[in-house]
């Protein structure tokens, strides 16, 4: 099972494509969703879903403007888009039909 | 900009090393596009929180680094509970030491440390003109405006002037303290109204001045907070005007302290009081962003240049002078605190010797316990932990100590300060002070603990075993040294109590010019439009005294817009009729009281020469007369005789006045303050009344008993009136010299303790030294040594180790006295009597300390002391 944050960080993982590190990440998060989460959370969920086998992680190179330091960039597994997939399309199902707003016009 | 070099020395060690380079690089990357030195520490303090670095000490079995220190404090706890006289006595001794350091330090820190707490403080500057002699002055509103519209280095600049009203609200009157200031004044500031809004540029201008600006604790207590009050009507003076704002409940007026109420200025440049030479008003000025204060300084000394060459006689000379804000609002504490957080760290320094000696004399009785524990496997770390284990438990309960006489001591010193010291309502034991206690106690812990290691380490602990207490008689450099630099640091505490007592004695010694004894003084305030009449404020005047004369033991009283040591500040240029002055600004400058008949009878300044006011004087036709005091009759007239010449103050419009008497010098601003020169001059005859004065009065027996009396009779004539002070007069000369006062009271405190600390530190010494040295003394009263001779073996050791100590503390002093030479009256930094008096009473401290060693040295037994062996 996928909590909610977790389902919006394999999203915004996703989204952030090939440079998906920490703050792609969180950009995604807080352009999308207004939310402002501290990046240590970000990172304990990334290793998190990690550790679950729904992302891969890999060493990039480092930059300077990150004082040398080398970024932790992610990819979503193909578990992970399953996982995503089932996640979405409960919610989809359990939302059809009830008019609170949410169906898209 | 950088990220915060603390934050990321942290973050590179605390942050768990599996994420730490990804999350510090991101850190570092999302500073470099939004640089916030808040958001970085947050996220830190975040990401050590979620992914803590793991030790592997923290983790290793029974005697890891952490586990084994946590075994010591208890350890120690335990052996520290076993000796509660020697705990507590070590507690108490660093308490203080610690206390009286956070209490201090947090009284300096909000006043001269911290930056005031107005966006950019330190392009905020207090404006002054310079006068001839290269004093500073106030500035007339004309002067405020040429610089306002002209210079360009500042981003905005405001004229305030002092302002006492009455708020008449829910039947009651209340004086109020506060300021009437330029429109633009929050602004220079780089504050903000937290309710309703800033002062308008419109407001400011004659026809709709009458808008104010409250202080929250104002607002609180007299208005109780409510915040439908914005833009309603408030009766000021008994004028209504408009509540246009609340200040935010941090808000502390630097420039005035204790304000609680601003209204606008609102001056122009027609107004009879808004020219150049109407020096009443400070000027407070912001600098541009990028603007250096060199360049602006040339900037306004170019402007004052220009004025001075158009209006040569509306300027004594040419020339602006710039203070920082905080320098300026400070600078009169600023040498008193700066010598108090000196005098508090030599206390510290002392207390932590101390109890470092004791912790050391301790040392020697446990060589047994060393050495065992030694014997049984414990390395040199291990005992060394156990020290400092000992030494950082000692230094938490003094801590707690400290910080009881912290908090004890801040409040008793804060009562105690005077109101205008600025920003004493930011004083509190606050974080800072905290940290600062745990620091100062944590390094006290390392000294206090790790001082008898020096000792260890150089006996070897070995040795101890082997050979016992035997041989524990070798020479005690250390301990010696301890006493010697204990000394020396209550000499300087001594020297500088002793120079501020001569200082303060030499004050309260000078003769202020008039007598205090037996007399009594009530300033009092009418407010209200029927006053703008003049002939009814001197029908006041005359009730006024009418009401205080009846009061029973009062046989004498009279009335004056200010008086000596008073706190007013009204004086004006004398010019004389027969020496003109090409530039009427160069004039000598005269404290001016305006009186009634009887001022200087009942105040007791004598006449010297020609006459005193008569009723006759107060006739509103015929040449107006004024009486001169001593020193201004010599400056401006030398040895020719003052009576019958005419002198002229303030306007070319205003009258002569011909000079009938000549009175004895008063000192006006200060006991220390050398400027006596005055002038008197009948209430009648001055070109307005005073609806504030002060009464004064002359009573048979003690003053302080028509105090209540007095209260009420200056009541009759007006209910509505307010009572600004009420005291006897000796009082009032006292309170004028309440900070110096202060300061010595404090600095005797310190150096009392620090002297007690010195003399019990040298009984430790000589103490432990006559125990270890048992067998000597008895070989050598076996061999024929008088008691006179131990006795001198004692003395000499003891009187040795202060003499040094002694000598050092007054070479410190000769070198560091130039510190507080701002503090001194009447008395030099190299004063010989303070010096002998310190020496005196530290060689009889030491003499003191050494007479019960002395005494156990002769009592030695010889044949005790040699079957010992």
């Amino acid at each position: 099972m996928l909590g909610e944050f977790e389902q919006l960080i394999l999203m915004a993982v996703l989204r952030a494509g090939d440079a998906a590190y920490g703050i792609p990440i969180h950009a995604e998060l807080l352009r999308r969703t207004g939310r402002d989460p501290s990046l240590a959370s970000v990172y304990k969920t990334l290793e998190r879903l990690e550790h679950k086998g729904f992302l891969s992680m890999r060493t990039g190179a480092p930059t300077p403007e990150r004082g040398g330091r080398r970024k932790q960039l992610y990819r979503v597994t193909n578990a992970g888009q399953k996982e995503l997939r089932a996640a979405l399309g409960a919610i989809r199902r359990m939302a059809s039909g009830l008019d609170v707003g949410l169906e898209p016009s | 900009m950088n990220p915060p070099r603390l934050a990321l020395w942290l973050a590179e060690r605390l942050i768990d090393q599996r994420v730490r380079e990804a999350v510090v690089g991101d850190f570092i990357e999302r500073f470099q596009t939004s640089p916030s030195r808040w958001w970085f520490w947050r996220e830190t303090f975040l990401a050590i929180a979620h992914f803590p670095a793991r030790p592997r000490l923290w983790h290793s079995r029974g005697d890891g680094i952490v586990t084994g220190f946590v075994e010591d404090i208890g350890r120690a706890a335990r052996t520290l509970r076993r000796a509660p006289a020697f705990t507590l006595l070590c507690a108490v001794t660093l308490g203080t030491g610690i206390g009286a350091a956070t209490a201090i330090f947090s009284i300096a820190d909000p006043i001269i440390i911290r930056p005031l707490p107005y966006a950019d403080p330190d392009r905020v500057y207090v404006v002054w003109e310079s006068d001839q002699n290269g004093d500073r002055n106030n500035v007339g509103f004309a002067t405020y405006t040429d610089v306002r519209g002209s210079a360009t280095t500042l981003a905005a600049a405001a004229a305030l002037g002092n302002w006492q009203p009455v708020l008449n609200h829910n039947g009651t009157a209340e004086q109020l303290s506060g300021g009437r200031v330029s429109w633009s004044y929050f602004r220079t500031l780089g504050v903000h109204p937290a309710l309703g809004t800033d002062f308008d540029s419109e407001d400011d201008a004659p026809a709709r001045r009458n808008v104010i600006i409250l202080s929250h604790q104002l607002w609180r207590t007299r208005f109780g907070g409510d915040s439908g009050l914005i833009g309603s009507f408030a009766d000021i003076s008994g004028t209504q005007m408009r509540i246009a704002g609340v200040m935010p409940p941090d808000y502390d007026d630097v420039l005035m302290p204790g304000a609680q109420i601003w209204r606008v200025l609102g001056y122009d440049a027609t107004l009879p009081y808004a020219c150049r030479s109407c020096r009443h008003l400070r000027m407070v000025a912001r600098l541009k962003t990028g603007t250096s204060f060199a360049a602006a300084r040339a900037e306004l000394n170019g402007i004052s240049a220009r004025l001075v060459l158009d209006n040569p006689k509306d300027y004594p000379a040419p020339g602006f002078q710039l203070v920082q804000l905080q320098h300026e609002a400070t600078r009169e504490v600023r040498p008193a605190l700066g010598a108090l957080l000196a005098a508090v760290v030599l206390l510290l320094v002392i207390a932590a010797v101390n109890v470092s000696g004791l912790q050391l004399a301790r040392a020697f009785q446990r060589d047994e316990e060393f050495a065992i524990r030694a014997a049984l496997g414990a390395g040199g770390g291990r005992l060394t932990r156990q020290l400092l284990a000992e030494g950082l438990v000692l230094a938490a309960v003094a801590g707690v100590v400290g910080l009881v006489v912290a908090k004890v001591g801040l409040i008793e010193l804060v009562s105690r300060l005077p109101a205008t010291v600025p920003r004493l309502a930011a004083v509190q034991l606050d974080l800072r002070a905290l940290a600062l206690t745990g620091i100062v106690t944590l390094a006290a812990g390392i000294v206090v603990g790790l001082t008898p290691l020096w000792h260890a380490r150089r006996r070897g602990l070995a040795l101890s075993l082997r050979g016992g207490r035997r041989l524990a008689g070798t020479p005690h450099r250390l301990r010696g040294a301890l006493v010697v630099s204990e000394v020396a640091v209550a000499v300087v505490l001594l020297a500088g109590a002793g120079l501020l007592a001569r200082s303060l004695f030499a004050v309260l010694s000078v003769n202020g010019g008039f007598d205090p004894a037996e007399a009594a003084t009530v300033a009092v305030q009418v407010s209200g439009p029927r006053y703008d009449d003049s002939a009814t404020v001197l029908v006041w005047h005359d009730q006024l005294l009418a009401a205080v004369r009846a009061v029973p033991g009062v046989e004498n009283a009279a009335i004056a817009n200010q008086l000596p040591l008073g706190g007013g500040f009204d004086s004006y240029g004398i010019q004389a009729e027969d020496k003109p002055l090409a530039n009427p600004e160069l004039a000598p400058s005269a404290d001016e009281y305006r009186v009634t008949t009887g001022f200087l009878q009942t105040m007791h300044i004598p006449v010297v020469d020609g006459r005193d006011f008569t009723d006759a004087d107060n006739a509103a036709q015929g040449p107006p007369v004024a009486i001169v005091s001593r020193s201004l009759a010599r400056r401006i007239w030398g040895e020719e005789r003052a009576l019958g010449k005419r002198v002229h103050m303030g306007e070319d419009n205003r009258p002569w006045y011909t000079v009938v008497g000549v009175a004895g010098d008063v000192h006006h601003r200060g006991l220390d303050v050398r400027e006596t020169m005055q002038i008197y001059v009948p209430t009648h005859r001055w070109f307005f009344t005073d609806n504030a004065v002060d009464v004064v009065v002359r009573t048979s027996g003690d003053p302080a008993r028509v105090l209540g009396a007095l209260r009420r009779a200056v009541l009759e004539p007006d209910r509505g009136t307010v009572i600004t002070r009420l005291a006897t007069l000796a009082e009032v000369r006292a309170r004028s010299t309440a900070q110096r006062t202060l300061a010595f009271a404090l600095f005797g405190v310190f150096a009392a303790i620090a002297l007690l600390l010195a003399a019990a530190g040298l009984f430790g010494a000589l103490a432990g030294a006559v125990a270890e040295r048992f067998r000597e003394i008895g070989l050598r009263s076996a061999l024929g040594a008088t008691p006179g001779d131990i006795v001198r073996l004692v003395l000499r050791q003891g009187l040795g180790l202060t003499a040094a100590g002694a000598a050092i503390g007054l070479v410190a002093v000769l070198a560091g006295a130039g510190a507080i030479r701002t503090l001194l009256f009447g008395v030099g930094t190299r004063d010989i009597v303070t010096f002998l008096g310190v020496t005196l009473a530290v060689a009889a401290a030491a003499a003191l300390a050494s007479v019960v060693p002395a005494w156990r040295a002769v009592r030695v037994d010889p044949i005790a002391a040699l079957r010992a062996e």
